[in-house]
């Protein structure tokens, strides 16, 4: 097989637009993903069954499946009905697929903070909600980091599977230069590189938070 | 100041407290002892609604507590301070932060007269030179003493101690009871649940024993523990003392 190393740097700025395109999709599922996450991490937690119930559906439902599946059943499925465009369906559906697990690592985060945080608040004169945002939410932000950013880096490569909804992304990109300079390896390599820098950037941003978050004030 | 009348609670099916009658007269130094699980502990959570119970009753300052008015029972929480084996310092806050937490986002009190405020119970409990220092920087007869600081900075009218040392190293235990000592000697009203015998005898004025989640025998600290009458009481003395 040959491997042409200078194939690597002459089609290297073709894939910048494409490179652009996944911070897009990436970013953008990310933040509703947050959003999502939040909010359903509350009605997931809450005694009222009016919230609880449909957050653990949705947890139910959204983890169950595939991402793929997702994009598709969005993007195709219902395609009648919405008729979004590619690009809106796929920050779409990562954002409600990555708001799921976001749930859910908010969700762990709050409930490990041990139970005497909220009885001292509480016994201070503080409303629940009062206790959550001042006490709970500052403490369990800070133990969801690991996992969110861990998350995150999970959504920039779930990211490539938008490829399959005709998202021009950095792996369909790839793929369709290969298929018409016939060298995938080199093709495919530029695009790891690509990943490999977003997740090393990620990776750092996320250590560097936790250092800053490790100084003041550790448990 | 407080009076608790035929307090009953369950966890489940366990009966835990079985008719409580209790009075703390203002300026009164009450101890409650008795063996693990008599729910000593239980009745102290009841007084400030941090446990939820079935029936009876609870006045705190004239008023009945309402337990379904979550206003009325935030309200008493302002006056009754509370102190957790525990601790449960905020980590994520300074000493100094820890103490002003409540006054400025309960009474809504100014940040310089929080402030004010939460110096001069961090020097009544011999800790001004750690308010910038964060709970898990000190030790653990430093944090419960940082903890009493935040109880009264809220300026409380009564203090709930639910076993204040019994998570301290021994050599950790004296400066905490010291701190007590001082505050009763000052006129506050306390309700304590302790181990700690020598405190009841010496600062008492009343001691409670429990068993089994009634009241077994009151009185002064002469006649609990020079004269119990009642047998439980003698056997649990036996067996402490």
């Amino acid at each position: 097989m040959d491997y042409n190393v200078s194939v690597l740097i002459e089609y290297f700025p073709y894939f910048i637009p494409a490179a652009w395109k996944t911070i897009e999709v990436t970013a953008l599922g990310i933040l509703l993903g947050m959003v999502l996450g939040l909010l359903t991490a509350f009605s997931r937690l809450s005694k009222n069954p009016l919230f609880n119930v449909p957050a653990r559906l949705y947890i139910f439902m959204i983890r169950g499946t595939p991402l793929l599946l997702q994009l598709l059943f969005l993007y195709f499925g219902l395609r009648s009905i919405l008729n979004l465009e590619a690009i809106t369906s796929a920050v779409i559906a990562l954002g409600i697929h990555n708001g799921a697990y976001i749930a859910e690592i908010f969700r762990g985060a709050i409930q490990s903070i041990a139970v005497g945080q909220m009885e001292a608040a509480r016994s201070l004169g503080m409303t629940y909600r009062k206790a959550m945002i001042r006490i709970i939410l500052p403490q369990a932000f800070k133990r969801a980091i690991p996992p969110l950013g861990n998350q995150f880096i999970i959504a920039l490569k779930d990211s490539s599977l938008a490829s399959a909804i005709t998202i021009k992304e950095l792996l369909l990109k790839a793929q369709q230069l290969a298929s018409s300079n016939y060298y995938m390896m080199e093709m495919l390599t530029i695009a790891a590189i690509f990943y490999l820098f977003y997740t090393s950037i990620f990776t750092w941003l996320f250590h560097k938070i936790e250092e800053k978050l490790a100084v003041s004030g550790s448990r | 100041m407080i009076k608790v009348r035929e307090l009953e609670k369950w966890f489940g099916k366990l009966h835990v407290l079985k008719g409580i009658d209790l009075d703390v007269n203002p300026s009164e130094v009450v101890v409650i002892i008795g063996a693990s699980g008599s729910g000593k502990s239980t009745l102290l959570r009841c007084i400030n609604f941090l446990e939820k119970f079935k029936k009876g009753t609870v006045e705190i300052d004239g008023k009945v507590i309402d337990k379904n008015n979550e206003k009325m029972k935030n309200e008493m929480r302002t006056h009754v301070g509370m102190v957790f084996q525990h601790f449960n310092l905020f980590p994520h806050m300074t000493v100094l932060q820890n103490v002003i937490e409540g006054p400025t986002q309960v009474k809504k009190i100014s940040k310089a007269k929080a402030v004010e405020i939460g110096k001069y119970y961090l020097e009544k409990v011999g800790l001004s030179d750690k308010e910038a220092a964060y709970p898990s920087m000190l030790s653990g007869g430093q944090k419960q003493r940082v903890a009493i600081a935040r109880a009264l900075g809220m300026e409380p009218s009564v203090m709930l101690f639910d076993e204040p040392t019994s998570a301290l190293d021994p050599e950790l235990v004296g400066e905490v009871l010291s701190v007590m000592k001082d505050l009763a000697g000052e006129g506050m009203t306390m309700v304590v649940v302790t181990h700690e015998m020598g405190f009841a005898r010496e600062v008492a004025d009343r001691v409670i024993y429990m068993d089994d989640g009634l009241i077994v025998e009151e009185g002064t600290p002469e006649e609990i523990f020079n004269n119990p009458k009642v047998e439980r009481t003698q056997e649990f003395l036996s067996q402490i003392l």
